[in-house]
């Protein structure tokens, strides 16, 4: 990722490639894979098997890949199209998956593709000594997921609207405090209370209860955290998803990773049980995916730093 | 090894893992090496952005007073947000304005809207 090659994908003696040219594409680096586990994926291109390339004392998996669908102005564009991204990332993970299956494996990202077989065991060589010491580190581990959502039902709101602050009346507003005063302000009009005073303090109530919500919220998924990263060798937060993603109403609070020794995977899990069911939870969704490939753990330095 | 997504039942996998865990890691980690061909995955990150599969840490966002909790996803562009923002503070000031204005008689003078207030007020 570090040569930018302008349009075409140029070979190194400086030969524009023709259209029959291909790339290497490089989907991980693995210690003793059996390639009859590559048997039939489909990869990142039709009719290219998946296979080995051997350097050093261990292999990557690898695909000869359509030049012209690869040089750098071919992958943005095609990776700027969604349905295009989720094929490949899924198509790369598929493969990954597969070799980690039976070997220890560590996962490459996305799109990393050379000029030639020869290229790419150049610069798989160079790094061997790294590769063999990020391997000694996840094997026998596997990665789990772990997320904390807030619970998409809320208390009874003490007035029928989402937001505390003055969300409806983002619209028209002068209107709003005409005539047709809208029933709350009649009441406490009536009450003899002022409806200023009343408003606001009804938007504070609303502010603090949604602040404590928010605070109960984050407080149980930093305590799942903490739980987890005792069982677990390492952990790691990841960024969370959108709602978008998640579902309107489902905030996520904590998107983790962690790396379990293979032996644990079940103490994760019932602790996982165990908060779930536990008071104080009960306001949150937990969720556990996996087991993955450890992806989150085999770059960077140190397995226990925090991202 | 295949993923599972286990939302209720731990020993029950309830389905496949889903596009958002796969993209967060082929994107995002694996033991990065230096490529021939340079594709920068900033880009891509962007449009995950675009695609709105991410947003920054809810600590990050509850740092920056972004109201992340109960924000309504169709509201959740910035520009909106602010506007809406915008628009809450104004009022409130005005609020405010007209109840001190209730004790010393200034009632919304500044504004078109404070006598109309009044009459709804009386009665």
């Amino acid at each position: 990722m570090t040569r930018p090659l302008p349009g075409a994908v140029v070979t190194p003696g400086g030969h524009p490639a023709t259209t029959t040219a291909t790339a290497t594409y490089v989907f991980a680096v693995c210690h003793g894979c059996d390639p009859a586990v590559l048997t039939g994926l489909a990869g990142q291109a039709a009719g290219a098997p998946v296979r080995l390339l051997r350097f050093g004392s261990l292999e990557a998996v690898v695909q000869d890949v359509p030049a012209e669908m690869f040089g750098e102005e071919a992958l943005r564009e095609r990776l700027a199209n969604r349905a295009e991204l989720e094929h490949c990332a899924r198509a790369h993970h598929a493969v990954v998956a597969a070799a980690a299956g039976r070997a220890p494996t560590l996962p490459l990202p996305l799109a990393t593709l050379y000029l030639s077989d020869e290229r790419a065991r150049a610069a798989l060589c160079e790094d061997e000594n790294r590769f063999r010491s990020v391997m000694g580190r996840i094997a026998g581990r596997v990665e789990w997921g772990v997320k904390v959502y807030a619970a998409p039902g809320r208390p009874p709101p003490t007035r029928p609207e989402r937001t505390g602050p003055p969300a409806p009346a983002a619209a028209p507003t002068t209107t709003t405090l005409t005539a047709t005063a809208p029933p709350e302000t009649t009441t406490a009009a009536r009450t003899g209370t002022r409806p200023g005073h009343a408003y606001l303090d009804r938007a504070r109530g609303a502010r603090r209860a949604r602040e404590e919500r928010q605070e109960a919220g984050l407080n149980a998924a930093a305590s799942v955290d903490r739980a987890l990263r005792d069982i677990a060798v390492a952990g790691r937060r990841l960024r969370s998803h959108d709602t978008g993603v998640t579902g309107a109403g489902r905030v996520q609070l904590l998107n983790a990773a962690y790396l379990v020794e293979k032996g644990r995977e079940a103490d994760l899990i019932g602790a996982v049980e165990l908060l779930r069911t536990s008071p104080g939870y009960e306001r949150v969704e937990l969720e556990v995916t996996g087991p993955w490939v450890p992806y989150s753990f085999v770059d960077g330095g140190d397995l226990d730093a925090d991202q | 090894m295949t993923e599972r997504t286990i939302t209720h039942v731990p020993s029950m996998p309830s389905g496949p893992a889903n596009l958002a865990d796969i993209l967060e890691r082929v994107l995002d980690k694996g033991i990065v090496i230096a490529g021939d061909i340079k594709i920068d995955l900033l880009d891509i990150e962007l449009l995950t952005i675009r695609l709105r599969l991410f947003v920054s840490s809810v600590e990050t966002a509850k740092k920056a007073g972004i109201d992340w909790w109960e924000t309504d996803p169709a509201l959740s562009t910035r520009a909106h947000r602010a506007a809406v923002d915008e628009e809450n503070t104004r009022l409130r000031k005005r609020i405010a304005e007209l109840e001190g204005g209730e004790d010393t008689g200034r009632a919304g003078r500044e504004d078109p809207g404070g006598e109309r207030v009044k009459e709804v007020r009386s009665r």
